[in-house]
This record gives structure tokens, sequence and C-alpha cells, in this order.
């Protein structure tokens, strides 16, 4: 019978595969080899693991599995298992048991960085376990959509992606590891889904709708020709797109536009460059400061920031300073309850409060810069007027004293905060560079909060509002003469958002690696000239609806 | 037998990589080696082989660890590792 389930689109995408259970090895099953034995077979497997994720250039995803393969050696966690077996117990229930003991000790030493480890000894022990009652590796045998309450690392790093058509999650979020892992595979992924673990074993089929959120189990005719005929779409469409990916971001004659990345975590950047990126547009400083329970130094910054322009190997870096607000507090750094954190003590706002904020992270970067003998480009989030360029530009005066020998950075700031557009004239004879982040400026100009679902219909980027904003910054900066402007919002990796872009005169496109393909196939589709009237065009029409009809025109 | 106490200085503590790096080079001393957190608390020391009971030790920088071998080449296996800790653990050190 059919039966159709909602949840939270995660990834975008539409497949239809049999369902494919991620179940923990649990107590029910019987042990077919001893605790020392199926740990060894466990330590073997994540070193390969962690042997092939650094031979794909995943470094990071690496040092996790290596770790993991440590733990499963641990003769502490192996004699403590034996002694329980000696004594009695199950051996599969005697490993989860002393798995569960290691990691509420980790978890209770109100530490953040040992909690966030406990899931990495869990998920050792359930592999010790799989070894134990000889299960097989997860593998998938047919084109499957793997359902689960969450998906652990180490299950969706090892799954066969040629097979792997889709992901739905009973637990999770659009931010959980699995939903990354499906957009970057271009799979689509429905998480938050009740019950779904129960209703969909022993399913026939199913069928998902990444975009809706949308799951059916045992689909009928009707929704297998509805899925089958996008997911066909779909495959074509990304063909096309793959064939793009590493040519230039460039209109069918010519007028070339950077293509760089928008990325989060260091270890993102080979990925970034080998996916066809000129540069790096965006990168986000927060994930130094996330998960932890002291402010990170100087010396941590500038590891990870190195890291980046090591990767880069001479082409532009933009490190934006981090963008912290009252939406997510920092143990260490206190900020006051606000009644609304996005209009708030946020980003650069937060150099009176905390003074050693700023000036130790642009030390951070320069540091880096002198250590790799690579420019770097600093961003200031926030910047809401000439005051706040002049601070910046303070901070990275005050910097260079104290790093005599780093490049002399490029400055820029985020052009966000609606006050920023207005004065953008005055702004760009400041500044080398400005970035348009065109999701909170939507959400500004348009006074829709962007964590508002009701509100979703009001916060598309090509609103003519936002258009003229752009127009008005490119002016401003063509006017002051050496001043760059770039998109690093979602709508530089929207293919009709782009096209605007290019047609607004951008010089700089940076958005997710996955969307090269899609852009660059669209702004070679027209010319300059074409894409320049349908800017222009657009800024007089009468809603983000009607400007994506003209673009479709 | 021998003991030493030594302060940690590097970064991340014994948490994650140093925690490998420490665990692995005791891991060749045939002398069994224990390790206690003194910052946090006397009472409760660790394998030095073992990752799992090192990291439970949440020994972070500015802690002071003590540590304590016993065995045929404790003497060495206690100095190698005091140096270790004092190097930093494959971490570069920042002066206060």
């Amino acid at each position: 019978m059919t039966t159709e389930l909602r949840g939270v689109p995660a990834a975008s995408g539409a497949a239809i595969g049999a369902p494919w259970i991620h179940q923990p090895a649990g107590p029910q099953r019987s042990a077919r080899t001893t605790v020392p034995a199926a740990a060894a077979a466990a330590a073997a497997e994540l070193e390969a693991l962690a042997e092939r994720l650094r031979a794909e250039g995943q470094a990071a995803e690496a040092e996790i599995f290596d770790a993991q393969a440590l733990m499963a050696a641990d003769p502490e966690l192996l004699d403590a298992a034996t002694s329980a077996v000696d004594a009695g117990a199950d051996p599969v229930a005697a490993i989860g048991d002393t798995g569960e003991t290691v990691a509420a000790t980790f978890e209770a030493l109100d530490d953040e960085v040992l909690s966030a480890r406990a899931a990495d000894v869990r998920d050792v022990c359930a592999r010790i376990a799989r070894h134990l009652v000889g299960a097989a590796a997860p593998r998938l045998h047919q084109r499957s959509i793997v359902v689960a309450v969450d998906l652990p690392p180490s299950v969706t790093v090892e799954l066969d992606r040629a097979l792997l058509a889709g992901i739905a999650l009973e637990g999770g979020s659009r931010t959980s590891h699995a939903a990354i892992l499906a957009r970057g595979l271009g799979i689509p992924a429905v998480v938050g889904v009740p019950d779904l673990v129960r209703i969909a074993t022993g399913a026939g089929e199913l069928a998902i709708d990444g975009d809706a959120g949308r799951l059916v189990v045992e689909p009928d005719d009707g929704v297998r020709a509805d899925i089958a005929g996008r997911a066909a779409a779909d495959g074509d469409r990304r063909a096309a797109d793959a064939s793009f990916a590493a040519l230039p971001l460039a209109t069918s004659d010519g007028h070339r536009v950077l293509c760089a990345a928008n990325i989060g975590e260091p270890g993102e950047a080979l990925g970034a460059f080998a996916a066809g990126a000129e540069g790096i547009g965006l990168f986000r400083t927060e994930f130094a400061f996330a998960g932890r329970s002291t402010a990170p130094n100087e010396q941590d910054q500038a590891d990870a920031y190195a890291t980046v322009l090591e990767s880069a190997g001479g082409a532009p870096v933009v490190v934006r300073l981090a963008d912290i607000g009252g939406d997510k507090p920092l143990p260490y750094l206190p900020i006051p309850t606000e009644a609304n954190p996005f209009l708030g003590v946020r980003a650069i706002r937060l150099a009176a409060s905390h003074p050693d904020l700023f000036p130790t992270q642009v030390r951070a970067i320069l540091a880096a810069s002198a250590r790799t003998g690579r420019q770097a480009s600093i961003m200031a989030p926030m910047v809401a007027d000439a005051d706040d360029v002049a601070l910046v530009r303070g901070l990275v005066r005050d910097a260079l004293a104290a790093v005599p020998d780093a490049p002399a950075p490029r400055v820029g700031i985020m052009v966000e905060v609606p006050s920023a557009v207005l004065l953008a004239d005055a702004l760009a004879r400041e500044v080398d560079f400005m970035s348009i982040g065109t999701n909170d400026l939507t959400a500004y100009l348009l006074a829709a909060d962007r964590t508002n679902a009701a509100l979703a219909a009001r916060q598309d980027p090509c609103h003519p509002a936002v258009l003229r904003a752009v127009a008005r910054v490119v002016e401003a900066a063509a006017a002051a003469g050496d001043c760059e402007v770039a998109v690093c919002g979602e709508m530089a990796g929207d293919p009709v958002g782009a096209l605007l872009l290019v047609g607004l005169g951008v010089d700089e496109l940076s958005m997710e690696p996955s969307a090269f393909g899609a852009v660059k196939r669209a702004v070679a589709s027209r010319t300059i000239d074409e894409l320049r009237t349908l800017g222009t065009a657009a800024q007089v029409a009468s809603s983000a609806d009607a400007v994506r009809a003209l673009v479709a025109a | 037998m021998a003991e030493r106490d030594v302060e940690v200085r590097n970064p991340s503590g014994l948490h994650a990589r140093p925690a490998a790096s420490f665990v692995k080079a005791a891991g060749a001393f045939a002398a069994d080696v224990r390790v206690t957190n003194l910052t946090r608390d006397e009472a409760k020391s660790a394998s030095a082989k073992s990752v799992l009971g090192v990291m439970g030790l949440g020994v972070a920088r500015g802690h002071r660890i003590r540590i304590v071998a016993t065995g045929d080449d404790a003497e060495a296996a206690v100095t190698t590792l005091v140096d270790l800790v004092a190097s930093g653990l494959g971490e570069t050190i920042e002066e206060a």
C-alpha cells in the first residue's frame, strides 16, 4: 500500500530505490569471535579507511578514522570488555557497555572537545560489535535509499556511492553529516521523518523527493512516473553541468568572471580548487571559535589559516573575520540576551565589548600570511559605515606592526547592512574589495527574518530591490576605481541569480563548489550584452517572481 | 620505578592528535606507565598506553601531569614522555 511521509528537505533531487535500513548492531545477535579478534579487525578496517580518505585528499576526515583506529586497539577498552566477558557477560553487550562507560566519562568532563569524541567511542564500539557477530560491512546491493534514525560518519563514508540513491533519516537536521554528504554527492535527502524506520522496514520500494521533503513507501505508478521523470531530468542536467565544472566562468562571448568557493573549514580548500575554484571568495572562520570552552589562541588560528593559504598556492583567499552573534553565543564570549540577535551586537560590533577578539584574529591571519608568503584578503562582516571601515583598517595597521614580515593584506568588507549599500560610494574609496552577502542583505532589505519559514517567499535574492542594491554597489566601485565587487551569498550559486549578477557587472561569484557546473553552464549560454540588458530590465520588474520569469523567457 | 611531573603547554592539551602521539610513544616501552592529571584529580590515573584512558583524564593546556613508570626501561620511558610533552607533542607552544 502506498504511504506518504513528510520530513524536512535536506538535499535536492528525486530518486527511487530499495530501502536499505541501517540498524546499529544490537545485542540480539550472538558473538562468533572474541573481543580482541573483532577489535583487531575493526582497527585494520579503520586504518584502511583513513588511508583511502588520505589518498582522496580528505585529510581532515582521515584523521577522524586514524583516531578511531587507535581507540579500537585501546588496551584498557579491550581489557575491560574481556573481563566482563570472563565474568559471564555477552561479548556484544560487553563491548557496548564498556564503550558507553568511556563515552559517559568523556561527556562528564565538561570539555566540549572531549564530549564530541564520545560519539567516536560509540561508533568504534559499534564497529567492534559488528565484527563480533560476523555481520558484513554495510554494503548496498542495488540502488538504495538509505534509511536510519541517524547515520554515523563511519557508515556514510563506507557506502558504495554508485548505488547510494538517497538518504532518509528519522532524526538529523539539514546540517547533519549525512545531509552534507548528500548535498556534496548531489543525491536527495529528507530528514526528520517521524516513525520512518518502522514504516520503511520490509517495504520493497521507496521514492524520495528531496525538494519537497516527501517520501513515498511503495509508490504507485503515478508517483513512480513523476519521480523517475525528475530523476532522469536531474541526471541529464547534472551530467551537462559537470561537463562545465572545470571550464572558466565566462559568457558565450568570453566575458570572464572569477569563480570562487565558499568554505567553512580549512580542509575544504583543496577540494574546492580540485572542483574548479579560482580562489576562495569566503573563508568563514566561525569553525575556529565554535565547540570549545576557551577562545582559540593566535597560534591555533594561524595554523588553520595557513592551511588554506597553502592550499590556494597564490590564488586569492578572502578570510572573513568571525561573524559571531547572540544567535549562537559562545561560553567564553558572553553576549547579553537580545530580542533580535541579527540586529544585535554581532560580528565587528563585538570589537568594543571584546577588545582582544579581532586583534588576535587579524594577527593570526597575518602570521599565516607571513609563514606561507601568501597575501591574505581580510574581510569584515556587518560593516555599516566609514567608521566601521576605519576600525578594520586600524586593526590591520596594528597587526602589521606586530607581524612586520607579513605581506600587506587586501582589506575589504561584506555588504549586507543596507546602510553600506547607501554609503557604497564612500566605502568603496576606503577598501580594496566589497563582497555582497545577498542572504543577509535580502533579509534586511525586505525585512524578512531568514529563520522564519513562513516568510520563505519573501527571501528570494532575485528581488528587484536586491538587484538595485547590487547595481548601486557595482557603480560605486567603478567610480572609486581600484575596488572589486564580489557576491558570496547563495544567489551566486543559483544559475538564475548568477546570470543577473554577471549582467549587473560583478567581478566575482563565490559559491559552494557543488554549484560550479550549473552556474558556469548557465552563464556560458548567454552573451554579456544579453545579460546586461537582462540586468537592466530586471531592476524595474515588479517582484522576484517577475524577475525569474524574465530570466527564463 | 621512575616518576616526574610536567606541565602540558601545547594548545590542545592531551586531546586528539597530541594524545595519540603520547600513547604511541608510551607503547614503545616495556614498562608499565601510568599518568595522573594533578590539576584535575590526583586520585585518578590511566595507562599511558590507552588513548581512551589518557583522553579521559581531561588534560587541558596549563594542567600538570605526573608520569610514573615501573619495569625495566622505566627511566627511559619517563624521560622520553616528559621530553615529548615539554616539546609540545608536535604542536607549537605559544609563550604566555
